[in-house]
């Protein structure tokens, strides 16, 4: 199916655009539970996905954590890959000739030890008009002090100042880590230093105990932890940083941690997200964003709405 | 879109549960219908959702040695299971359309507990077939099938398969820890020498001739699964044969240090941790041979690169056998 004849198909209620970007549905996938795309091409109808997100590139291959690298806790999993990928070389050469062919918004999602690194990955992804956007993950750690990018807003900003010089055509996102006291001056600092869209958020610092063998579950000790246990967490960081900071700055946001119904979908919408990025749900099926994106549209359909993007921000508070 | 190379598979789909059978204390038979499911080859896996949010959480099982007793237990406060459990497929049989796919699971945990008490007419969901799975021997190739434990189901599938197929030569060596955790039903006790006779009533109803080993010895010989397919090696003048095995890790290496002395070759089919079952979480890594890298290896998914690898491949269940 070619890209056009798919977006006549697709509901035009549920358009959405993310600073200039037109989505066909509010639907994308997270980064990291969607492989680089050939993965779930028989079972996910890229044409009828709103965006695909990369795993996480870096500038060299990293082969990623010893085993066992997911663990199930109750309603979610946590992992600790270690953000395995084949390096930006093997990036271009092996995935950007498939990407090019997707029938959707494809974004890359860029990880980095240094600011360089970030630098030399999205400076080299920003000449590919295949790209629609790159998401910058900004939850590691920086190998010059140890502190995550993404939990200094002075270091974060100065990251972001950087690689805006460097992505002139693409789409730049950052995507929030919420292990911090304050996201939303996290968020104030990636808007300073450039960014024009906020996606949030990266999953929650936990672990796992085996009681029985008093060792830890995942090799790493420490892992993410995401799917519907975050999903109220999840909620809460997009509405906090929505009220405080995007919604001033006209800043749109895309929303994830948990969601895996409709239902899911319209409440970070209403909390402040303009898309929503589904994830761990996508292990148990990964067609889930078109099945959503279905019902949505049934649901604007229903309730005489004109246009997904009006439910964004409408949170009725309390007076 | 460019045509993928991965193989069809069926997705989160709901399927009608037609049979269930309890084969022994710990394990559960299951064959469901599954509308449109490609085809498959043994050693392939099928991913289930066991439970959903509404159903009763089932029990975990209480531990072994020296956790929480029963008493502590609150069957409402288990953990619910949230990702699709994987399992290897029994049996299949029919064509796209009309497939019925089997699948046997021994209670361990919450997912499993689920299947436990699935009955007819309920609902499934599955996904699959996934995986790379065996490659068939050539029709004239004598070929042993061990499968230990929770690793029998894909051999039964392998045998189902190359009788189908008139293959001669095959010898199925199946081994358990005892007759509680044997998970297919035997119509006559196995003879004490372990001597293949018609003994094994496999789902399906035909009766499959096997050699049976069981740590203590509640059922077929008493031993290893290697023990019992060194005798059937050396009764039968077996000559190249190719050994396909499936069963915990101690086993496969076990399986690998003996193929390797006897100069056979051999595919195992291993077991990992699985997130997605179809290559996109990287969760289910396991260490393969790879002279390119600079390490001489790399990080392979069994979900998709396996579950079934030839042994040489395998630096887990063979590099560190071989120490
Ligand atoms: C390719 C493959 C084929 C399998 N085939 C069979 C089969 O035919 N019959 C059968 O009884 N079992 C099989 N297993 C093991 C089966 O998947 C686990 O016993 C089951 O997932 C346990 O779920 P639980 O909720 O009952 O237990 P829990 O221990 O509570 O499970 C918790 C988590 O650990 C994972 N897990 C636990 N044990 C294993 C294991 N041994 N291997 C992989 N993941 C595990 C689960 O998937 C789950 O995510 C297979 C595993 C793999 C990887
Ligand atoms: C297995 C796994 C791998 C992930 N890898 C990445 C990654 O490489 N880069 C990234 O920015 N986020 C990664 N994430 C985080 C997700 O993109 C998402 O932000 C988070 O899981 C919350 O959403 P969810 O609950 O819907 O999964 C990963 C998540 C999981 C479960
Ligand atoms: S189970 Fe997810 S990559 Fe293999």
């Amino acid at each position: 199916m070619s890209a056009k004849s798919a977006e006549k198909e697709t509901d035009p209620r549920l358009t959405v655009s993310l600073a200039g970007v037109k989505l066909r549905t509010p639907l994308l996938t997270a980064s990291g539970t969607c492989g680089y795309g050939p993965e779930y091409a028989d079972v996910l109808d890229y044409s009828r996905l709103g965006g695909f997100t990369t795993k996480s590139v870096t500038l060299h291959e990293r082969p990623g954590n010893e085993p066992q690298r997911i663990v199930e806790v109750q309603a979610g999993i946590l992992n600790a890959i270690g953000l395995a990928n084949v390096g930006l070389q093997r990036f271009i050469a092996e995935k950007i000739p498939y990407i090019r062919e997707m029938p959707t918004r494809v974004f890359v999602n860029v990880a980095g030890y240094k600011q360089e690194d970030y630098v030399a990955v999205c400076e080299a992804l920003d000449e590919f008009d295949c790209l629609a956007g790159l998401e910058l993950n900004v939850s590691c750690p920086n190998v010059s002090d140890g502190l995550m990018f993404g939990t200094s807003p002075e270091l974060l900003r100065r990251l972001i100042e950087a690689v805006r010089k460097v992505v002139r055509r693409r789409l730049l996102i950052v995507k929030l880590s919420p292990n911090v006291t304050d996201i939303a001056a996290m968020a104030r600092a990636a808007i300073d230093g450039g960014a024009q869209v906020l996606s949030l958020i990266n999953t929650y610092v936990g672990m796992a105990i085996n009681a029985k063998t008093r060792r830890p579950l995942l090799a790493n000790v420490i892992g993410g932890l995401s799917g519907p246990a975050i999903k109220p967490l999840a909620l809460f960081n997009v509405h906090r940083v929505y009220r405080e900071v995007a919604q001033r700055n006209n800043i749109p946001l895309i929303g994830m941690g948990g969601a895996q119904s409709v239902t899911d979908v319209i409440e970070f919408m209403l909390a402040g997200a303009s898309a929503v990025g589904i994830g761990t749900a996508l292990f148990v099926d990964p067609a889930l964003p078109v099945k959503i994106a279905d019902a949505l549209g049934e649901y604007l359909h229903s309730n005489n709405i004109a246009s997904a993007s009006e439910l964004v921000g409408k949170l009725a508070l309390p007076q | 879109m460019p045509s993928t190379l991965l193989p069809k598979r069926v997705c989160a789909c709901d399927s009608a549960v037609i049979e269930v059978a309890h084969p022994c204390r710990d394990h559960v038979r299951v064959k469901v219908a599954v509308p449109g499911f490609p085809a498959s080859v043994p050693g392939q896996f099928v991913e289930l959702r066991c439970g959903q949010a509404g159903t009763n959480a089932p029990r975990e099982r209480c531990w072994t040695d020296h956790g929480p007793t029963e008493a502590f237990e609150t069957s409402w406060l288990t953990r619910e299971p949230y990702l699709r459990r994987p399992f290897s497929i029994a049996d299949r049989t029919g064509d796209e359309q009309g497939a019925q796919v089997e699948i046997i699971s021994r209670h361990i945990g919450p997912g499993t507990a689920f299947l436990d008490v699935l009955k007819v007419g309920d609902t499934l969901n599955l996904t699959g077939p996934l995986g790379h799975g065996f490659d068939l021997p050539s029709p004239n190739r004598s070929a042993i099938l061990v499968g230990g434990g929770v690793g029998i189901p894909p051999l039964l599938y392998m045998s189902r398969v190359l009788a189908a197929e008139k293959h001669r030569g095959a010898h199925l060596v199946l081994g358990a820890m005892s007759r509680d955790l044997f998970p297919v039903t035997c119509s006559e006790s196995p003879a004490e020498d372990g001597r293949p006779r018609r003994c094994l009533q496999l789902p399906g109803g035909a009766p499959y001739a096997a050699t049976v080993t069981t740590d203590d010895g509640t059922i077929g010989l008493r031993g290893r699964v290697t023990d019992g397919w060194q005798r059937l090696a050396d009764r039968e003048q077996l000559s190249d044969p190719i050994v396909y095995a499936c069963g915990p890790s101690a086993m496969l290496r076990g399986v690998a240090v003996l193929t390797r002395s006897l100069g056979w070759d051999c595919q195992l089919c291993i077991e990992r941790n699985m997130g997605c079952g179809m290559g996109t979480c990287l969760s289910c890594v396991t260490r393969v041979r790879d002279e390119s890298r600079p390490a001489g290896w790399r990080w392979a998914l069994a979900c998709s690169e396996g579950p079934v690898f030839d042994r040489d491949l395998l630096v887990e269940e063979w590099d560190h056998a071989a120490r």
